[in-house]
């Protein structure tokens, strides 16, 4: 058995094909970006080697570390409407009647691309013409704030369709870890007289662990580097007040010219998601390592 | 049945390398049809939102390739924002296209100063320099030479909406206090005033550039992006300040920060805002355009920007050359491409304007081409302009306009004061 | 008591439904009006008009040929980051040696590079091996690119995977291929089918590699079609819209058809394994 699974021409023969391709596509350009960010370049002309110039820059810029606050709250409400589509996903995967058009019902709005996101939710959010501040006004409220243009505001209203935007993919990986339980455990369970919440938080639970910590590391990452639809639909304003890492780093290495800062934005985001990352990796661990 | 497995893998694999190393050929093949010399032209007019450009491109290319034997032009056509990140990532391995667009002024700068773009001074001697409208070319001038030849020319005034403006009595204003009377009575009648979607910011910057022109002369504004002066002169705070009384006294429609221009011009041609300060591409929605109802495109005007505290001169106007055909230093087909922009600019001029509705750089006879009133009127007020303010974004570097933007959206938010507004721009304009 | 709490959770799940369902239907009248429509009066509105020939234009535009290219880089793409995504999973879960974490943890990293930082970097290495303006840089690319992701998700339940049946089949004198591809692929179907519509959707929907990487029209893909209407400083939403719901379609109707399969449980295939 060990002899089989440890034989070091079979390893490799896995895990290359993907080794290789995440070398040559994503380490290689990383490198290269890392290197750009030591550079004082603004994409058109010639480069000129300034070392950690841009690194010390971007640790005073405060338009930096705001962007970088903003991603943070980001993944912090990323994190905990885990909690939601794991209860919804529950209900789904649980036998009552109709789960099953339910739950494709639900993804539906995953498949639709950012841009048609971004065009619904402006529309959503319009001051005057929106269907939230329509009813909003039916119900009664004489002012509602303008979503998108009041600073306070506009972060916060953009997470909305974030949140909402990956709601299917995580129900859709939840989904599959539940469905992946055998029916046997939960039947036994019920003849002991569990109660479905029971059920739920003392066997679902503990046996979906790996994945759920998994979504918790893919929320995290996916909030701090997220881009698209605050790029279309408030593009980091007004003034800021909802700019993330990645909004800025576009801005400045696309919009401004400055593609060795900019770079070097794209570098810092890579090391603050990584050290995040490791954080939350420690402190989820198990204190004895479970296999199943 | 590990035989299949493994066969299966083998064949991706190989299947892929084929795939690689066929195209390592075709690559190559495509840049060299036989002996022809072929230009690689990239545009910005997509067939889907831009039928017309875009036809007119083709047939200029025809006419091209049918009068040069042996050159052929090979299009690749691009949305706004596509072209501009697509220019970025090619100019950074210096691959850009023979011929492409580029902005004037600050946008072009970088290029001409990494030497990428081709000087086209000998291209524009004699004759077809004299074509284009004065001022046109000197956008795309750096260091006494010209690296671009204008298509467009754009000039933003206020248009406004005669329906609206019967119902409550109103004139177009000359003066500002004749304008913000306008706005008074409108919002007494819960008219939203003016259209504007400041989320765009270049929206926004042609208020403040008109109040600085009036109040602080023609020449003010551009001398201190060139920091021939200072940004602190008190005629651009008190521009800035009036601006921002503007904006807090909700002439603009509501939540005007967090809306697009789109939105805010679907506003002015939704007959629910009375005016809409936008530069002469939107001519053809208040003239031409068989989408918008005949009702409304008669019901627009225009009026030049009024005087402010008496003083101004309305013949002067914001607005400037929008794209123009740039040749690439390094193309190996530098000649030929040279020779394609001066045909493109020559017969781009006439069939843009009554073909596509677009104000062309180049001079026309409006006299003798049949134009809707309005195309007249304006182009008759650029034959009148005393002077025209290149769009401040456009004229500052990508570093300072962005500054510039993010300015204006705070001064219209009130998120800034006048003065701190203009010390931001100076801090900004005197790194340059 | 049990049939009320079970009445006012059909209430709950039915409106959320219904809130799931209304972008699609919103993206349906959108498609078919104009402009001033689209942006002045209320979304749900019936088209004044209804503008089939917003759905005409984008035929004309030649959709069909960026529709074919969709289809099939999608699909090569996902073949690709399933099986390399798995079999590397497989490795680093069941076969025993040293490095397996840190290579996990590379794996990971590559969950972090925000791709418009890699944008360029990319550009100048295929530009080097003369693959830009060839749909081969866009396969390898979402390969790549989804590849991290795709083996996050699988790794969760590799490791709920019993050990007991790779131990019998050892025992059996089964060889490693024929364990992963006969015994441990099938075990994982509902995970397979639930990455394929996660991959299918990234893939569906990206645009920014392609515009990048690709100039000639044979080569683009749907969400270029999209570029199409979006002009200098005029957009035609309404065909954008038409646009958007053409190339829903498939993925919704590959997705009802994967979406099955998730359900597909792990006792049914580990049996016939």
């Amino acid at each position: 058995m060990n002899k089989v699974m440890s034989n070091k021409w079979m390893i490799a023969f896995y895990i290359m094909p993907a080794l290789l391709m995440v070398a040559f596509l994503i380490f290689i350009p990383l490198g290269l970006s890392a290197y750009y960010g030591l550079m004082e370049w603004d994409g058109i002309g010639a480069m000129e080697f300034i070392g950690m110039e841009n690194y010390i820059t971007a640790i005073q810029d405060a338009a930096f570390w705001d962007s970088a606050l903003h991603s943070f709250l980001l993944a912090v409400f990323s994190t905990l409407s885990l909690i939601v589509y794991l209860a919804i996903s529950m209900i789904l995967a649980s036998k009552i009647k109709g789960a099953d058009i339910l739950r494709k019902i639900y993804l539906i709005p995953m498949l639709l691309s950012s841009v048609a996101i971004a065009q619904l939710w402006i529309k959503v959010f319009n001051p005057a013409n929106g269907m939230l501040n329509r009813a909003l006004m039916w119900l009664g409220v004489e002012n509602p704030p303008a979503w998108l243009a009041n600073p306070d505001i506009v972060l916060y209203a953009i997470f909305v369709p974030i949140l909402w935007q990956y709601a299917g993919f995580y129900i859709l990986i939840y989904y599959a870890a539940l469905k992946n339980i055998p029916e046997s455990l939960i039947e036994a369970a019920k003849i002991d007289g569990a109660t479905p919440i029971q059920i739920a938080y003392r066997i679902k639970l503990p046996l979906i662990k790996g994945i759920v910590k998994v979504t918790v590391v893919l929320a995290i990452v996916g909030s701090l580097k997220y881009f698209d639809l605050i790029y279309v639909m408030t593009n980091g304003g007004p003034n800021g007040a909802s700019e993330v890492m990645a909004s800025y780093m576009y801005k400045l290495a696309f919009s401004t010219n400055e593609f060795g800062y900019g770079s070097a934005i794209g570098f810092l985001l890579l090391i603050i998601t990584l050290i995040v990352t490791v954080i939350v990796r420690k402190l989820t661990e198990d204190k004895e390592n479970i296999q199943y | 049945m590990k035989k299949k497995a493994f066969s299966l893998l083998v064949l991706l694999f190989s299947v892929s390398m084929i795939l690689a190393a066929c195209s390592g050929g075709s690559g190559d093949g495509e840049a060299s049809n036989g002996d022809d010399k072929v230009i690689d032209f990239m545009h910005l007019w997509p067939e889907g939102s831009s039928a017309e450009h875009n036809r007119i491109v083709q047939e200029i290319v025809d006419d091209y390739e049918s009068e040069n034997e042996g050159v052929s032009v090979n299009i690749e056509v691009l949305s706004n924002e596509q072209y501009k990140d697509k220019i970025k990532v090619l100019s950074t391995s210096d691959e850009l296209p023979d011929v492409g667009m580029t902005w004037p002024a600050g946008y072009l700068e970088p290029y001409v100063e990494a030497e990428k773009f081709a000087p086209l001074d000998d291209t524009l001697e004699g004759e077809f320099g004299d074509s284009f409208v004065a001022g046109t070319t000197s956008a795309y001038e750096v260091d006494g030479s010209t690296y671009g030849l204008p298509l467009e020319l754009n000039v933003a005034t206020v248009f406004y909406n005669q329906a609206i403006f019967d119902e409550y009595g109103l004139e177009k204003p000359e003066t500002y206090e004749e304008f913000q009377n306008v706005v008074d009575t409108l919002k007494e009648n819960d008219v939203a005033p003016i259209a504007l979607g400041n989320k765009d910011r270049w929206t926004g910057s042609m208020w403040y550039m008109y109040m600085a022109d009036r109040i602080g002369g023609t020449d003010l504004l551009t001398e201190a992006i060139n920091q021939d002066t200072s940004f602190e002169d008190p005629a651009l705070i008190e521009a800035a300040d009036k601006t921002q009384q503007l904006a807090q006294s909700d002439a603009f429609v509501n939540g005007f920060n967090g809306l697009s221009d789109q939105e805010a011009k679907s506003m002015f041609m939704n007959e629910q805002a009375a005016m809409y300060l936008i530069a002469t591409w939107d001519l053809p929605n208040y003239t031409t355009n068989e989408d918008v109802p005949q009702e409304f495109r008669d019901s627009v005007g225009y009026f030049k920007f009024p005087t402010v505290n008496g003083e101004g001169d309305r013949e002067s106007f914001v607005g400037g050359p929008g794209v123009g055909l740039f040749v690439a230093e390094n193309s190996d087909v530098k000649e030929e491409s040279k020779d394609f922009v001066k045909f493109f600019a020559e017969q781009w001029g006439e069939k843009s304007v009554t073909e596509a509705g677009v104000i062309p750089a180049t001079k026309v006879d409006a006299e003798s081409l049949d134009l809707p009133q309005m195309y007249v009127d304006v182009l008759d007020d650029l034959n009148n302009a005393t002077n025209l303010t290149l769009f401040a974004d456009v004229q500052m570097s990508p570093e300072a306009a962005e500054v510039h933007l993010s300015q204006i959206q705070a001064l219209f938010g009130g998120n800034v004061t006048p003065k701190e507004f203009a010390e931001a721009h100076q801090e900004a304009l005197s790194q340059e | 008591m049990k049939k009320l709490s079970y009445i006012l959770l059909y209430i709950c799940l039915g409106i959320v439904a219904v809130f799931q369902l209304l972008p699609i239907i919103w993206l349906f009248l959108f498609s078919l009006k104009s402009n001033r429509e689209i942006f002045g009066g209320n979304p749900f509105a019936l088209p004044r008009e209804w503008l089939w020939e917003n759905y005409a234009k984008v035929w004309e535009g030649g959709i069909g040929l960026y529709f074919f290219n969709s289809v099939w880089i999608t699909v090569v793409a996902i073949i690709l980051t399933a099986l390399f995504a798995s079999m590397a999973t497989f490795a680093i879960t069941r076969m025993h040696w040293k490095l397996d974490k840190l290579v996990l943890g590379l794996f990971m990293v590559g969950l972090m590079i925000p791709i418009h930082s890699a944008i360029i970097p990319l550009f100048s290495m295929f530009l080097n091996v003369n693959l830009i303006d060839n749909p081969i840089s866009i396969v390898l690319t979402y390969t790549a690119y989804n590849l991290p992701i795709t083996m996050m998700i699988l790794l969760g339940f590799y490791y709920t995977l019993p050990r007991e049946i790779e131990e019998a089949a050892i025992m059996d004198g089964c060889s490693i291929h024929r364990l992963f591809f006969r015994i441990i692929l099938p075990m994982t179907t509902p995970v397979l089918s639930t990455i394929v519509i996660i991959n299918m959707i990234y893939n569906w929907n990206e645009f920014v590699f392609v515009n990048t990487f690709i100039s000639s029209d044979q080569y683009k893909t749907l969400t270029v079609g999209i570029q199409n209407f979006i002009g200098q400083y005029m957009t035609d939403w309404g065909a954008i819209g038409a646009t958007l719901i053409i190339s829903l379609l498939p993925i919704l109707i590959a997705f009802i058809f994967f979406s099955n399969k998730v359900v597909e449980g792990i006792s049914s295939s580990a049996v016939k394994g």
